[in-house]
């Protein structure tokens, strides 16, 4: 590199400054208590061509590391001092991936030549649309997912554009909310701007210049020499989502991914049609896109905590997202709720890294918890309360040296719960129970973290609930090297009494006073054979209650009597029983198991190639048909080579002529 | 004779400020601590400042004390083997937290080890519902199956949590109750004695580290009691407190998790005093030592306040003096990564080995070494004799990251430490965004052993122009605590609209705060002089989560001026977060009250006027901004009164060295504070 090390050292200290100020200027300022809980927003500096070189790490969500800016730079045909450009539009560059995501950015000059740009987004509460917040998995159009704002300039020349503004106030259902969000992150840009101003002052332009590119081809060397680490190879993973649509199919996410040397090729075909509902992904094709760069940002920091986090990073990688995929929706796809299958496909690339690299990564991290809204009226005020009540979260997968954190960790590190007391004094529910979920976690070696639970009464009538990403009550969080799957969640209405109503990923519901609520997250899998398990280990669990008696001698194969592991019995009882680990390297729980006995690799595969020759608008319609006549053959019509799956296939079709004549 | 005492434990070093109400003159001292006999090196200080400054114990009327020992016994995790009572289905409140991790990038990232494992909890059905009314009875008899339980474990002490209890202790007190009956052996607590906020987390927590520091604190207090009396010191011993006040060493027994941060928070108020000498408005307190820096924001001459601040692992959530501490001190550690590129920290050599220079073993190559080579540090010998600096050592050292980098010995000197501050600047810069405060209108008060060779860079990285340097740099924590007042919180949640119809409440609320504030600092403390009540409460908008500590006035409290309050809120609200919404309806949460005695404080000596130019002992090459440049060496104890001199140049003394870089020009103002200014 041109510039000395030295100074690259420093210009990276003082561009995470000017990041990390960004991000309290924006934390501090912002309006909406929304920001300031969930921090889902972030702030950051791009070169002139829009690579980001430097995040924040303190504050914000995780996931835009490796953003890259260019499409809606380019959207702006001229730029002048002091304008601010923002855009909620997913399909206007792929840079915004869903419309409440407020993306923002301002050139910054020197001597009349833009030099970098400072960036930056917020969740909005709520930017319009047939729902409030916006999102709502029964959504299927863009356009009903709120007010959408092309690439446009919210300042110009330094004066706030009233043509934009009151276009998106009049389309929200909080106005003054986003738009005291929106001066914080106007205050977040000029912040960013007058510490790019003090770096040039201090490194001169030319290796300001020089500097910021060389941050981005620092980290990219980071990145390759850690993935020159991983063996060659081509490793595929691919895990489902419950349901595509309520009371659907499953929906399958495959990836293929191929490491040579240090560059890194992920390929997602394979991967389900595009959704008639809000899960898609909106990357457009584009081959280092952000939401594909999540799981691989995870994955290689933690295999090497040094790594300068920067888009950098995200050269290592090229994708292939096929279009009219839930990877690569066409126009106009809802994509609200991606951040459930966002959140599935960074577990399926640590699925595909862990064959990689099995002694140094863990098993999957749970999920299927929601984020919980409770709407209803406060008895005690009268008021109606519209209050999130916290996420309901799982553990970290085991891992290669110790067990998975319990009740948060891995990709769901940044939430932060509610506190009981501050729930039962702002939200008309009293909670019953709120902690960790024994043996949810997957047992294994290192078991993987409890999952928590939450249980709780109604108050008042007509309290409605929202349960915001509710998944894994079928398909679970999987194990790795004789590791097993975590639990399944779970969702329940008046458990444990005769009008028990088990709500499988129902998201929204109403409910009434005196109506109880179990909603449990599913566990983490575990890594390794329980049966090699520190019995010590085993039972300080139980005696912590995170792991049953049952599961102590089932699962682990420890017997415990009057309080302490009795030596001999679990000796004989371990060496009588190795057939509990049947050589595979996943364990992918009971659920996917008993699913894959018909829906093999080979049936599912044949299925997601024969739907990728369809008209894009047929393929989720035609998927569903499929399905469907698959449940109704008998169980000896199945062959599992995907065969089945053809012949079925051209029975659909023949049902539909319609198809012949679409384009 | 009369003297006044004051005394620091720190990690490496015992530091002492001694002030001779007579004469008015200070001494200072500092000897090796002692962590495996806490106390010794207090009496063996106190020798010590009789042999060399004539102190006799018999003289000493006024004596304050900080200790880590409290901070280190959970560092160390050698607390007492701490049980956990909690209401029935709760008992995971330690294990889940917040949920949030410390490293959210990392898949391995993890929350600390609770100090009370999740088997040594026991839970305790009954139910006490947010408006403090009772739901399910207490079952007393769950209490004598939970003492089952602790003997089992074999637990030492048992701090009770139940939920609801900041509104109403009647079921954590019953459990105390019983607990004391049944078993007098236990030493128990509850969250709502230590400190009695709503959110459960935070309540326990804070009571968990109390708890399970407290008897050792409490033994430990126990016996410097002891030894002072046996050393014939007259003064009973005052403890200096996180909230940067002090109170009596018998009532820190009881209340150590008032004390955990004593050192840091005292360190804090005696900056806050040097400003207000040197006419600083607003200051970052910066204090360096040999692993680790504590920054803090000083505000019209008052630290600023915190919660959750950090002891150890944990957060505890009792007003405390606010300090960012930076993982990186003049022991930080310099290397190069595989891509060539140079990096300081986070890797300490600490105090033992400490830098290389002081030939302890240390080979690898600190900041500290890099000021050796450039020839700053080696001047004279520090730490009262203690240590000579070996300047062979320090260039062997440098030599070896020298060599990877291909740059000569000063040059990679000079990158250590200009990498090092880049470090500094990032934390720096957070912080001063947190509190939407610019360092450039702001003086750096800088102190520590590392503090005063580091001023001027940081000052320049930060674009500060002014810097403050105590007199005492080394011992600015055992002063702090010399000057601090007698101090105390009182807390109450009363979690209510502000309006009209509630202004009574917030009355009656006011009146038994004052009533225990009062308490306090009369018969708790034997305090008779004027005792000085602040008012305050936590308020936020509706719909926030989070809440702003503003000042009130008695009066408004009175005369029920609800629209005073909403004012006071609305001009904070726009203060902190730069806008206000005076159409929303305000919450009260908290009702706070903070207790002030104001013991008499020494009339600090002024130093004599210089006459003529002061004389530079002696001059050295130094190596900064990439040349050779000459550098006077001062001694401090020669400067006086309105001397002035220009840097480069460096200023001994016992405990610390001062580099006052080229552009800076120094004065000495009339109570012997270095005022170091950028020119233009």
């Amino acid at each position: 590199m041109a510039i000395d090390s030295v100074t690259l050292e420093i210009l990276k200290n003082h561009s995470r400054a000017a990041a990390e100020s960004m991000a309290f200027t924006l934390y501090r300022t912002a309006h909406s208590a929304f920001v300031k809980e969930t921090e889902d927003f972030t702030t950051g500096l791009t070169t002139p061509e829009g690579e980001t070189f430097a995040t924040p790490t303190e504050l914000g969500a995780t996931w835009f590391v490796g953003l890259n800016y260019k499409n809606v730079i380019d959207l702006i045909d001229h730029y002048d001092e002091g304008d601010i450009c923002l855009t909620n539009d997913p399909y206007s560059g792929y840079v915004c991936t869903h419309s409440p995501d407020m993306h923002i950015w301002k050139p910054v000059f020197h001597e009349g030549e833009i030099v970098c740009f400072v960036v930056g987004h917020i969740h909005n509460t709520d930017v319009g649309g047939a729902v409030p917040a916006s999102l709502s998995r029964t959504l299927s159009e863009i356009h009903q997912e709120g007010v959408r704002i092309p690439p446009a300039k919210i300042l110009r020349k330094g004066e706030v554009n009233d043509d934009v503004l009151s276009i998106m106030l009049a389309n929200v259902r909080m106005p003054e909310q986003n738009w005291g969000d929106l001066k914080a992150q106007i205050a977040s840009m000029n912040t960013g701007e007058r510490k790019v101003h003090d770096m040039i002052a201090k490194f001169g332009i030319e290796t300001f210049k020089e500097g910021i590119a060389a941050l981005l081809d620092y980290a990219e060397d980071q990145a390759r020499a850690i993935v020159r680490d991983l063996p060659d190879g081509q490793y595929a993973f691919a895990d489902y989502m419950d349901e595509d649509v309520a009371e659907g199919y499953p929906c399958r996410i495959a990836l293929n991914v191929t490491i040579d040397g240090d560059s890194l090729v992920f390929d997602l075909t394979g991967s389900d049609p595009q959704i008639e509902g809000s899960v898609n992904m909106p990357t457009g094709g584009e081959v280092r896109h952000a939401l594909m760069m999540v799981g691989l940002v995870y994955v290689l920091y933690s295999l090497d905590k040094k790594l300068f986090l920067n888009s950098g990073i995200s050269r290592v990688c090229r994708c292939i997202l096929p279009t009219g995929t839930i990877v690569n929706p066409e126009f106009p796809a809802a994509v609200g709720l991606r951040t459930l299958s966002v959140q599935r496909l960074q577990a399926i690339i640590f699925g595909a890294f862990v064959q990689a690299a099995p002694d140094k990564l863990p098993a999957s991290p749970a999920s299927g918890g929601p984020i919980m809204n409770v709407n209803g009226i406060d008895n005690r005020t009268g008021r109606r309360v519209v209050a999130s009540t916290g996420p309901i979260v799982g553990g970290a997968g085991g891992n290669p040296h110790e067990d998975g954190t319990e009740g948060s960790g891995a990709n769901s590190s940044f939430l932060k719960n509610t506190p009981v007391e501050i729930n039962e004094a702002e939200v008309p529910i009293k909670i019953v129970r709120y902690g960790l979920r024994p043996d949810s976690g997957g047992p294994g070696k290192f078991r993987g973290g409890m999952a928590t639970v939450m249980h709780f009464v109604s108050q008042a009538p007509n309290t409605r609930i929202t349960a915001r990403n509710r998944d894994r009550t079928r398909f679970t969080s999987w194990g790795v090297l004789g590791g097993h799957a975590g639990a399944t969640s779970q969702f329940l209405l008046n458990p444990g009494t005769n009008h028990e109503v088990n709500l499988g990923n129902t998201d929204i519901l109403t409910i009434g006073p005196g109506d109880e609520m179990l909603v449990a997250c599913g566990g983490a899998g575990g890594w390794g054979n329980p049966f090699e398990r520190d019995p010590a280990a085993v039972l300080l669990d139980v005696q912590r209650g995170f792991v049953s008696m049952d599961s102590a001698l089932q699962d682990y194969g420890v017997v415990i009597k009057d309080g302490a592991v009795d030596e001999a019995a679990t000796t004989k009882l371990r060496a009588s029983e190795p057939g509990k680990v049947n050589g595979a390297f996943y364990d992918y729980g009971s659920g996917r198991d008993a699913f894959e006995v018909v829906w093999t690799e080979a049936n599912y595969a044949a299925m997601t190639e024969l739907l990728a020759e369809l008209p894009v608008h047929w393929r989720f319609f035609v998927k569903h048909r499929v399905f469907e006549a698959i449940e109704a053959l008998d169980d000896d019509a199945l062959k599992g080579d995907g065969s089945e799956i053809r012949t079925v296939f051209a029975d659909v079709i023949a049902r539909y002529p319609q198809l012949q004549m679409s384009a | 004779m009369s003297y006044r005492v004051g005394v620091d434990i720190g990690g490496t070093f015992t530091d002492f400020c001694v002030f001779d109400e007579e004469s008015g003159g200070l001494h200072t001292l500092k000897v090796l601590s002692t962590p495996e006999k806490p106390g010794e090196e207090v009496l063996t200080g106190i020798q010590e400042l009789e042999r060399r400054h004539g102190v006799a114990p018999g003289d000493i009327s006024y004596f304050t004390h900080g200790t880590t020992v409290g901070v280190n016994t959970v560092i160390q995790r050698k607390g007492i083997n701490l049980c956990l009572f909690t209401t029935e289905n709760f008992e995971d409140v330690l294990e889940v937290a917040r949920l949030k991790m410390p490293d959210p990038y990392d898949l391995f990232s993890r929350r600390p080890v609770p100090l009370v494992g999740r088997e040594k909890v026991f839970p305790i059905p009954g139910r006490i519902l947010f408006d403090g009314s009772e739901e399910i009875p207490l079952d007393e008899d769950a209490v004598l199956e939970a003492l089952e339980g602790v003997r089992a474990v074999g637990g030492d002490g048992v701090v009770v949590a139940l939920l609801h209890s900041y509104r109403n202790p009647s079921h954590e007190r019953r459990v105390i109750e019983i607990v004391k009956r049944e078993a007098p052996e236990l030493f128990i607590v509850s969250t709502s004695e230590v400190w009695p906020i709503i959110r459960e987390y935070e309540r326990t927590v804070t009571a968990v580290v109390a708890g399970y520091v407290q008897p050792r604190v409490s033994h430990y207090l126990g016996s410097l009691q002891d030894a002072l009396g046996k050393a014939g010191v007259p003064a009973e011993p005052m403890i200096t407190k996180s909230n940067g006040g002090v109170m009596s060493a018998e009532a820190g027994k009881t209340r150590c998790a008032q004390m955990l941060l004593s050192g840091t928070a005292a360190g804090v108020i005696g900056a806050c005093q040097i400003a207000r000498m040197a006419k600083v408005e607003n200051a970052l307190s910066l204090d360096i030592g040999g692993t680790s820096a504590d920054v803090a924001v000083v505000r019209s001459g008052m630290p600023q306040y915190g919660i959750g601040e950090m002891i150890g692992d944990f957060p505890i959530f009792i007003p405390t003096v606010s300090v960012t501490s930076i993982g990186e001190g003049g022991g930080s550690i310099a290397w190069v990564d595989p891509h060539g590129v140079l990096k300081v920290g986070p890797e300490s050599a600490g105090s033992n080995p400490g830098p290389a220079c002081y030939d302890n073993g240390g080979e690898r190559p600190t900041i500290t070494d890099a000021f050796v080579v450039s020839g700053f540090l080696g001047q004279s010998e520090l730490g009262y004799g203690n240590v000579t600096m070996r300047t062979d050592l320090a260039q062997k050292a440098v030599a070896t990251v020298a060599e990877k980098l291909s740059m000569s010995l000063e040059e990679t000197a000079e990158a250590i430490i200009k990498v090092g501050i880049s470090g500094m600047y990032l934390e720096v810069s957070k912080l001063v965004s947190r509190y939407g405060i610019d360092p450039r209108e702001m003086s750096l008060v800088a102190f520590g052993g590392a503090g005063p060779m580091l001023a001027c860079h940081v000052a320049r990285e930060l674009n500060m122009r002014r810097i403050v340097i105590p007199l005492t740099p080394g011992v600015l924590s055992a002063f702090g605590g010399l000057i601090a007042d007698i101090k105390n919180d009182f807390i109450r949640t009363v979690y209510l609209d502000l309006d009209t119809t509630t202004a009574g409440t917030i009355r009656d609320g006011f009146a038994e705060l004052r009533e225990a504030a009062m308490t306090w600092i009369r018969d708790e403390q034997g305090f008779g002089g004027e005792a000085t009540l602040l008012h305050s409460a936590d308020l936020r908008y509706r719909g926030q989560s989070y809440e702003i500590d503003t000042p009130l006035e008695l009066e408004w409290l009175e005369t029920g001026d609800v629209a005073a309050i909403e004012a006071a809120f609305h001009r904070e609200h726009e203060r902190v977060y730069e806008h206000a919404d005076e159409e929303a309806p305000v919450q009260v949460i908290n009702l706070r009250m903070v207790v002030v005695g104001e013991p008499p404080k020494p009339a600090l000596p002024l130093l004599a006027k210089a006459e003529g130019d002061p004389v530079p002992v002696g001059s050295v090459e130094v190596h900064v901004d990439g040349g050779r440049q000459p550098a006077g060496i001062y001694r401090r104890g020669d400067l006086r009164a309105g001397h002035r001199f220009q840097g480069p140049a460096i200023v001994t003394q016992d405990d610390c060295t001062t580099c006052i870089l080229n552009g800076f020009s120094a004065e000495v103002d009339e109570y012997g504070n270095l005022i170091l200014e950028a020119g233009e």
